[in-house]
């Protein structure tokens, strides 16, 4: 027994005694560690920040700001630096801006990346000089790395946002779904959340979008800045003036009471493109239409996906395009891919058989945008063949 | 009673039991940080400065740890000063901190320094224990100096980062890869052996009074069994 027990108390006493001289050490040796990794981070800090003095980390939890900032720092001069971590093509992209006290970015660089491409090694050079008012117009993206560069020119207008906060300014952080989802909820907070969007097919007054409230409370059309709630009649229940409310009833009353019935093409020699019709009781047309994208056409040293693209386009009668949207597609990611965001088959609305392909082509995705053009000129031949004119 | 003289015990590890090239120990950090002369030296006097303080205090302890406990006290001793010569270098050498990596930490299985604490220190007094500590740290310094030398000079063309006329042009770029690390380990084995004419490596002692486990062994190992025969 008091073997063991010596044993036991050797060991401890040991320890103990080992304890305390590493706790002496650590005393003596943290704080040169410290002011060690400090000098190196305002080391790296100087880089994008050259005439930064004296950096100091700000408190993050004290304000709020864009989820991409993971870490900020301010300089006597007035200038700050912005650590960011943001998702290109691939995840881990880890960027540092410097910003000086006017504003204006003096330096961006990558710090960590698992991007395929490189881009994002040499695209925080075109940063420099950039503004919060400018960035977005001059700080162009990069065709065939618009994941990469798209998600570089994201986290330095949040590092921009970020240096106004700092400095006492406002700004509205909020990601566009996020603006959305509560432009909704205050339109109509019966739909407690949850809104989908409809496919318009009927010819609308100045209306961009529609959405539904998923319990079925009502609706929200989207005119211009005003997002403006009905209840399940078509009732408008939110504020709005007097021509805005005419305006969305009268819309609201055509969309409830729009029925859509599937057209027979059997009877019809449709261009291929076209895959089914949809006639409206107000007389427009509905198509479900695929695209030979670069899926269909691409080169075969590129892997194409060897599938559709698939579209649904609404026309009225007398052939001009209601809405437009891409429902599947499966095209180079990150390039073609780009058809199914609405800032590109939106280009569509309003369009004509003489203007339709007035759009902005899809960088670097040509193969991609000219299949998707031919096929939404389909529909005008289609409307045409429909009508019995053709 | 150990007769060793003072100076026998400190110049031993230099070359007759060099635990690099005679006793064959350490050699994962030797082939791993002996690609440049800094990292070699950074690393010999890290082992070196962790040998001398656990020989001294293992020999100090070595009348009241019991037996049944010393491997374990050992490793908290060892333990115990590589972490406070990390801490050091990561605050007053943090270039060689980075350097060194994670083999700074991976002195405390540095078979060196257990194998001295287990065969000398926890038999001797304080004194040769530290003579031995720094002999034997010197040993492996020298060691590491040497291999790093040939790779360096001859693997990178320079030496300690200075620039080597002519050879910086013409090197020969296995030395520095793990290969050639072992290839020029070989060869200085081959080398020390030669000097010391194979008695080094005879001298060394595979009998039971030369077994580290011999206090707990009660002879039924195979090499007990062999020397039964």
């Amino acid at each position: 027994m008091m073997k063991h027990l010596k044993s036991v108390i050797s060991l401890t006493a040991i320890c103990g005694v080992v304890a305390v001289l590493l706790a002496m050490t650590n005393y003596i040796t943290a704080p040169v560690i410290e002011k060690n990794a400090q000098a190196a981070a305002s080391e790296a800090m100087l880089v994008v920040l050259p005439t930064g003095e004296d950096f100091q980390a700000v408190d993050l939890s004290a304000y709020e700001l864009p989820a991409t900032v993971t870490e900020a720092f301010t300089e006597k001069n007035g200038g700050v630096v912005v650590k960011l971590t943001t998702a290109g093509y691939g995840t881990g992209m880890v960027v540092m801006v410097g910003i000086d006290a006017s504003g204006t970015v003096t330096g961006a660089t990558c710090l960590a990346s698992n991007e395929t491409l490189s881009y994002e090694k040499t695209y925080g050079e075109k940063a420099i000089g950039l503004t919060a008012d400018t960035v977005e117009s001059d700080l162009e993206t990069i065709s065939g790395a618009t994941k990469t560069t798209g998600a570089y020119k994201g986290v330095v207008v949040d590092a921009l946002n970020t240096a106004i906060i700092l400095g006492g300014g406002s700004v509205d952080v909020r990601s566009e779904d996020q603006i959305l989802a509560d432009n909704l909820n205050a339109a109509l907070p019966a739909g407690e959340g949850e809104f989908e969007k409809l496919f318009i097919a009927e010819a609308l007054t100045d209306t961009s979008a529609v959405y539904k409230a998923v319990n079925g409370a009502g609706y929200v059309f989207v005119s211009g800045e005003s997002f403006v709630g009905t209840d399940a009649d078509g009732k408008v229940t939110s504020e709005a003036d007097e021509a805005l409310k005419a305006q969305t009833e009268s819309n609201a009353a055509l969309i409830i009471s729009s029925e859509i019935t599937e057209i027979d093409l059997s009877g019809y020699e449709m261009p291929k493109q076209i895959e089914k019709a949809y006639k409206t009781a107000t007389g427009n047309f509905v198509f479900e239409l695929k695209a030979a994208g670069f899926g269909i056409n691409g080169d075969e040293y590129y892997y194409p996906s060897g599938e559709h693209i698939k579209i649904k386009a609404s026309v009225t009668a007398d052939g001009t395009i209601i809405a437009c949207e891409t429902t599947y597609q499966s095209e180079s990611e990150g390039i073609g891919s780009q058809c199914a965001e609405a800032s590109f088959y939106s280009q569509f609305n309003g369009k004509t058989a003489d203007n339709y392909g007035d759009i902005e082509a899809i960088g670097g995705a040509t193969i991609t945008t000219n299949g998707y053009k031919t096929a939404v000129s389909k529909v005008f031949e289609a409307v045409e063949i429909l009508k019995g004119d053709a | 009673m150990n007769k060793e003289s003072n100076m026998s015990v400190l110049l031993k590890g230099l070359l007759k039991e060099n635990p690099v090239f005679v006793l064959i120990l350490g050699t994962c950090p030797t082939l791993a940080t002996t690609t440049t002369v800094i990292g070699a030296l950074g690393m010999g006097l890290a082992a070196t400065a962790v040998l001398i303080c656990s020989n001294a205090v293992v020999s100090m302890c070595r009348k009241f740890i019991p037996d049944t406990v010393r491997i374990p006290c050992y490793i908290v001793i060892i333990a115990g000063f590589v972490t406070i010569v990390e801490m050091f270098m990561h605050a007053f050498l943090p270039e060689m901190y980075e350097l060194l990596g994670v083999y700074l930490a991976l002195i405390t299985v540095n078979c060196i320094i257990l194998g001295r604490a287990e065969m000398y220190a926890g038999k001797q007094p304080v004194g040769k224990s530290i003579l031995d500590g720094i002999g034997m740290g010197l040993g492996f310094t020298i060691a590491l100096l040497a291999m790093a030398t040939i790779r360096e000079v001859f693997g990178a063309g320079t030496f300690a980062g200075i620039p080597v006329p002519f050879i910086e042009t013409h090197t020969i770029d296995i030395l520095i890869k793990a290969p050639g690390g072992l290839m020029v380990y070989g060869m200085l084995i081959a080398a020390v052996n030669f000097i010391t004419k194979g008695k080094a490596i005879k001298k060394k002692d595979f009998s039971c009074a030369g077994c580290p486990s011999a206090g707990n062994c009660h002879g039924g190992c195979a090499s007990a069994e062999k020397e039964a025969e």
